[in-house]
């Protein structure tokens, strides 16, 4: 039973990423077309400085018979639409050519090569922002909901409510200001590490180091918005018949609350927690910026800033891809930590 | 249902919203910003800022990258802030030879510590006109800025500012009654101003004692023909303190920016939420309605937007098509309507099968009388709700796109100002009174409508429930 809810996910996750890349490709085929033949163009002025002894009319001759075979190559030669399905199966396969000017650290010029050198610190920050946000996030809703309108349940909801509509990268400004520069600066600035990065232990405490001001930052404003829904699904609960039985039968209101309340609750506060956090994953480009963070946000703006198409599409991809998996995988959690949505589990 | 059942609903949905208290912060919050939205522009020192957002011209006698002026807070020192002198003492004098001399003169009480960063004479003239800058200081003694033959076009603008123009003049007036001062002062280094507000000592050029009193700046002009004449004079004090948010480093004034930013922010806000919620309400209701082919395919573009990247998705648009900030909320639209479709469904789903629907249909209305008559009216107010909660999503994104040097280059936005602010050193620089105000604007923005929307939501959604 779970096994066909998996694959039938899974498949419906598949058929999500086609037609995103199916719309990329269509939307950007005509910038991303010019790319690939000023690319060509480059690769075939290289390669004809190699010929020196042969006239004018035979170099270009050369030039000529070279583009042709490339165009073919890159079925640049192909009706528009197949040319969209041949980038969109690229696409797929993680095929996304060569960059225009970003290099990976290694010197690497495939675009796929530079989106791996970059995903992993994106994935670290968030990681630690999720595990971070539910450790404090989670425990804080309870306590708020043992008592409704009680002090920290009036801070939590109040906060929730500002941090809402608050940009993480504006408040990532204000907390550079106030902890990098000036008399409290105690934290990089930004980066990832001082240079020359150190080896071994010390490097470790240099990356946790540079990771602390952005992890707070993040961290601090999303677990008052986390600890608030907590509390709300945890309250609901606590209304349900079989709270009410639990009390009766003289159970401690602690064991309550951690044994009946939370087990319950921990559904529906898993799922919700960690979508709002995925989603801010991407959305999160900014905020690596300001930190100059090297993740996958840093490399949007590098790519824009020198207008690399290539890895532009590359890493809009991949986060695509990133986004579509994380929604899989919580339906797949969901679906196993509760059987009534895989019994009527359609795509 | 007639006007006076609309009223009364409408007076009854007031006794409700009345009792929350955060619901009346918000839409005090919110009438505020549409006050301000409306007619922000004549509450500002620049009333043409919107339109000069971007003119250097319109902001040269700013100060620059100057810290707001309550930031002069009393137990610390003053320092001397932005004003525009324009009323002058005028006085015509009849010369040999029918030339005629006009002086003005602007008086200046001066009682700050630090001296401003700037004092600039500006005139429009005509003609051949010799003119004569000069200041009076407390002290009785008068230092003359600049002795210019001026030659202009008709209507010509004129600026004379002591800091650019005025080192030299300053070092021939201390030379006065200082020799040995004077011929230490080096015309590239000294801060002009520095020196004209400070007390003749040895130490003036390090550590200034500011001379405080009133002070005369005279302008004096000849007039040696008929055509020759000077109009509109007045006196730029450029503050080393500025307006009541600071400047930023394109001597622009930050609550100028503020206030006509509210406009922008209130527009994106309200049209593209309004747009969204009429889009996911309509949507919802239909593919909760109809059902079958009509619903999987609604649920299925729902969810093609729902999973969509939406940040970097707008960023790399915006990169590559470089568009207008209509074309921006069209696209935010496109991804907003999501947020208001899910509860209208659920809601759509459980309406359907009511009794009174069933009853309805069994009267013999059409599907679409039921949808208008019956479903519409009961989601349609819980959707203001949402509508509400979704606008500082809405403002957020564009100020997101616009702090990455994308967003539409006609307008002013918060998130505008941000982009100018971190793209020309605020951080480092420390100008917190450039970075904070926006932010806290979009915040604040945010906070209102949100206040507004849990107020609405819990006076609406019960109802519903109940009924």
């Amino acid at each position: 039973m779970y096994t066909k809810f998996v694959m039938k996910r899974v498949m419906y996750g598949l058929l999500m990423s086609i037609v995103m890349v199916l719309t990329f490709s269509t939307l950007f085929n005509t910038v991303a077309e010019q790319t690939l033949h000023s690319q060509i163009d480059e690769q075939i002025g290289q390669e004809l400085r190699r010929y020196s002894n042969v006239n004018k009319e035979q170099l270009t001759a050369i030039a000529v018979a070279k583009r042709t075979q490339k165009e073919h190559q890159y079925h640049l030669d192909q009706p528009i639409l197949l040319r969209i399905l041949y980038r969109t199966f690229d696409t797929l396969t993680f095929q996304y050519g060569n960059a225009t000017s970003i290099k990976a650290p290694n010197g690497d010029k495939d675009v796929l090569l530079i989106e791996l050198a970059y995903l992993p610190n994106t994935l670290v920050l968030f990681t630690t922002q999720v595990v971070l946000t539910i450790l404090i996030g989670v425990p804080m809703g309870l306590w708020a909901a043992r008592k409704p309108n009680g002090v920290l349940d009036k801070v939590i909801s109040s906060l929730s409510m500002v941090t809402n509509g608050l940009p993480s990268w504006w408040l990532g400004l204000i907390m550079i200001m106030a902890f990098a520069y000036g008399p409290l600066g105690i934290f990089p600035s930004g980066g990832i590490h001082i240079n020359p990065a150190p080896e071994g232990w010390a490097g470790a405490v240099d990356y946790l180091w540079h990771l602390s001001l952005p992890l707070i930052t993040l961290v601090l404003l999303s677990i008052w918005g986390t600890a608030y829904l907590v509390r709300n699904i945890v309250l609901g609960n606590l209304q349900e018949d079989f709270v009410m039985a639990a009390r009766a039968r003289g159970i401690p209101e602690r064991m309550v609350l951690l044994g009946h309340t939370l087990r319950t609750s921990m559904p529906a506060i898993m799922t919700i927690v960690v979508l709002s956090l995925f989603a801010s994953i991407s959305g999160n480009i900014v905020f690596e910026i300001i930190f100059g963070w090297p993740g996958l946000g840093k490399l949007y703006w590098v790519a824009i800033q020198q207008n690399d198409i290539p890895v532009l599409m590359g890493t809009l991809a991949i986060s695509t891809f990133i986004n579509i998996v994380g929604f899989i995988l919580l339906d797949l959690v969901y679906g196993w930590l509760d059987p009534r949505i895989k019994v009527g589990g359609k795509a | 249902m007639n006007i006076r059942e609309t009223l009364a609903g409408f007076g009854e949905f007031w006794n409700e919203f009345r009792k929350s208290t955060l619901g009346l912060v918000g839409l005090g919050i919110l009438v505020l910003f549409l006050l301000f939205g409306t007619f922000g522009q004549y509450l500002t020192p620049f009333p043409g800022a919107t339109e000069n957002w971007r003119n250097i011209d319109f902001w040269q006698d700013n100060a620059q990258a100057a810290p707001p002026v309550w930031t002069n807070v009393p137990w610390g020192t003053q320092a001397a802030a932005s004003a525009f002198l324009s009323d002058a003492k005028v006085e015509v004098q009849e010369l040999d030879g029918g030339v005629k001399q006009a002086t003005w003169s602007f008086a200046y009480p001066y009682q700050a510590d630090q001296a401003p960063r700037d004092v600039i004479f500006a005139f429009t003239g005509t003609g051949q006109v010799p003119v004569i800058l000069s200041v009076t200081r407390p002290d009785g003694k008068t230092v003359e800025i600049s002795r210019q033959q001026l030659d202009l076009a008709e209507g010509e603008l004129q600026r004379v500012s002591v800091t650019n123009s005025g080192a030299q003049s300053l070092i021939e007036f201390i030379r006065s009654s200082d020799e040995a001062l004077a011929s230490k002062l080096v015309a590239d280094v000294v801060k002009p101003t520095r020196l004209l507000f400070a007390k003749i000592d040895p130490q003036m050029a390090e550590t200034p004692v500011s001379l405080k009193g009133s002070y005369t700046f005279t302008l004096t002009a000849l007039y040696l023909n008929e055509t020759s004449k000077v109009e509109d004079p007045s006196v730029r004090i450029s503050g080393a303190v500025s307006g009541l948010l600071g400047t930023d480093i394109s001597k622009r004034d930050i609550y100028t920016g503020i206030v006509i930013g509210i406009r922008w922010a209130l527009i994106i806000g309200l049209v593209t939420s309004l747009i969204t919620v009429l889009i996911g309400v309509l949507l919802g209701v239909l593919a909760a309605y109809f059902g079958g082919p009509v619903d999987w395919v609604i649920n299925r573009v729902y969810e093609y937007f729902y999973l969509m990247p939406v940040i970097p998705f707008l960023v790399v648009i915006s990169a590559i098509f470089k568009i207008t900030i209509w074309a921006l909320i069209g696209l935010i639209v496109l991804f907003f309507w999501t947020g208001a479709f899910k509860p209208v469904y659920g809601m759509a789903l459980q309406l359907k099968e009511e009794v009174f629907v069933e009853a309805s249909r069994a009267l013999g209305s059409s599907r679409w009388r039921i949808i208008l008559k019956h479903i519409f009216p009961m989601v349609l107010p819980y959707s203001f709700a949402v509508m509400a909660l979704s606008v500082p999503g809405v403002i957020v994104y564009e100020a997101t796109v616009s702090i990455l040097g994308l967003g539409d280059p006609n307008i002013v936005t918060w998130g505008g100002i941000l982009q100018a602010a971190f793209g020309q050193g605020a951080v480092i620089n420390n100008l917190w009174w450039w970075v904070v105000p926006p932010g806290l604007m979009i915040a604040l923005m945010g906070m209102a409508f949100v206040f507004l929307g849990t107020a609405l939501d819990k006076i609406l959604q019960p109802k519903l429930k109940t009924r």
